[in-house]
């Protein structure tokens, strides 16, 4: 199991944000996490990347547990995951290669990989003319997949998709999300969160569905979807 | 590219990233810096006026009129020997007379009328040290002094001493508990601006999080430019207050502060310049 969470529970002050999830995410498995805002999908997430620690409970990701983790390991568990936002989250002042590069230089690969690994990923997302602009003279769907390139580069085991069309128009969305199954079917783990479980076709991945802080099971999604 | 490499790189950078931003922060920084500048020149040229009031309290030994020169000599070296006692110098009859004609012109006539066999007593003056006047021991002193044989009186100025090295005493006291929260408040004002400038590029702390770069290749970035940022911001303040005072020496006259205070001004802002820059890093970071 890549990700096992056991009886896990984290308030933000007095208000729970999370409440007795039980989860596991198997390699290779695309999983969609949707509910509305305020649900606790980002904070989810969170713990995956243990930017946040529960407050009881334990998160194991990729044999690192919450409650056992240093501080000096968290980035070791860090470079084994791509992260992606719905605001992109990319450096302004530093090109598209310098972006996507960013992950390998803070291990001091070398050069040579750095170059071919970018120039590849570039090439694959449909960016290698857009190497030496910035982040502002792309468009909203180029700079996700800036983003998702970032998030590849080191060849991470899991791919942690937060909102990533929350600021596109639905034809960009439809393209993330294709980039995303495409990925997935490379054998990268991807966890997507979503206020729209709808963008991911039905049988492309296992969904759950999280309410208050609770996880409800699967094909909540549907249900809604026939309620609407 | 080796991760030292890479970390070189992130610095340079960081440094080349928003010049605007950082010159805003680098002349608060600067300004900040010119109040205390100024503070330190005023209280440099007072603790040397004050140094130099000081310097020119001393006592004045009349001896008997049947002392020889000789005799009055002995007792000058006798009294250099006490404790307390900075200097001693011997004034002649004759000496003494051409000072009084020298410093009361419109008074000779006071030396005619008394005749051409009256002299001036020879006298001593006494420079005492600065740890006997601060101690209030010139009293003492005058005490012992005006026992010894040969001397007639000891005069001081008893009704002004004591008011004058008090008024030093608490000017002085004041300067340091003024400096002392000048001090603090540069600090502080430093150390919220370097760390303010570090915490509005949390997104850049916020990324080298997410993609695992280790604690100290986020952080070295921002001490090195908090370093840099504190030096220049406490260089340029003085090179201000060094402006500031060329343009009021003709109108004030004074003297710039000491190389070993400015050296100590660029310290200040490198280490509250650091300190800001860490707590900013730290703070985003978590």
């Amino acid at each position: 199991m890549l990700v096992t969470m056991t009886g896990v529970r984290l308030s933000y002050g007095r208000w729970p944000a999370l409440d007795k999830i039980n989860l596991e995410i198997r390699q290779g498995e695309f999983l969609v996490i949707s509910g509305p805002s305020g649900a606790g999908k980002t904070t989810l997430l969170r713990l995956i990347w243990m930017g946040d620690k529960p407050d009881s409970g334990i998160v194991e990701v990729a044999g690192f547990r919450s409650d056992r983790i240093k501080r000096r390991e968290l980035p070791q568990l860090r470079r084994k995951i791509g992260i992606v936002f719905q605001d992109f989250r990319l450096l302004h002042s530093r090109t598209i290669f310098d972006n996507v590069a960013l992950p390998l230089q803070v291990t001091g690969a070398g050069n040579r990989i750095v170059q071919k690994r970018v120039i590849s990923l570039l090439a694959r997302m449909g960016l290698s003319h857009r190497r030496n602009s910035f982040p502002h003279e792309l468009s909203g769907g180029e700079q996700q997949r800036v983003a998702i390139a970032r998030a590849m580069v080191a060849h991470p085991f899991i791919l942690l998709a937060d909102e990533p069309t929350g600021n596109l128009d639905p034809e960009v969305s439809r393209e993330v999300v294709e980039l995303l199954l495409e990925i997935n079917r490379g054998g990268t783990t991807v966890v997507m969160a979503t206020h729209d479980p709808r963008q991911v076709p039905a049988g492309k991945g296992r969904f759950l569905f999280l309410d208050k802080g609770i996880l409800r099971g699967a094909d909540r999604w549907t249900e809604l979807d026939q309620d609407s | 590219m080796s991760i030292l490499q890479s970390a070189v790189r992130e610095i340079a950078l960081n440094l080349h990233s928003r010049p605007g931003a950082r010159l805003i922060t680098l002349l608060m920084v600067a300004l900040a810096f010119i109040v205390f500048d100024t503070f330190l020149i005023i209280s440099w040229n007072l603790e040397s006026i004050m140094d130099k009031e000081e310097s020119l309290v001393g006592m004045e030994v009349f001896l008997q009129r049947e002392i020889s020169t000789n005799e009055g000599r002995v007792v000058g070296d006798l009294i250099s020997s006490m404790s307390g006692v900075q200097s001693v110098y011997f004034v002649s009859p004759q000496e003494a007379e051409a000072l009084f004609r020298a410093e009361l012109p419109g008074r000779t006539d006071l030396l005619d009328v008394m005749g051409n066999d009256f002299r001036l007593p020879a006298s001593l003056q006494i420079i005492f040290t600065e740890e006997a006047m601060s101690q209030g021991r010139i009293s003492d002193l005058s005490r012992q002094i005006g026992a010894i044989a040969g001397v007639e009186d000891a005069v001081y100025g008893e009704d002004y001493l004591p008011g004058l090295l008090k008024t030093v005493t608490t000017i002085r006291r004041l300067v340091i508990l003024l400096g002392i929260v000048l001090v603090s408040s540069i600090s502080l004002v430093v150390f919220y601006t370097v760390r303010l400038s570090v915490v509005r590029r949390s997104l850049t702390v916020d990324i080298m999080r997410i993609v695992g770069a280790p604690w100290w290749f986020i952080r070295v970035p921002f001490v090195i430019e908090g370093v840099l940022m504190g030096i220049a911001g406490s260089a340029g303040g003085l090179a201000m207050a060094a402006i500031l005072s060329e343009v009021l020496s003709t109108a004030v006259t004074h003297r710039f502060m000491p190389m070993s205070w400015m050296t100590l001004v660029i310290l200040l802002g490198a280490v509250t310049g650091t300190v800001g820059a860490l707590a900013g890093s730290y703070e985003k970071e978590r």
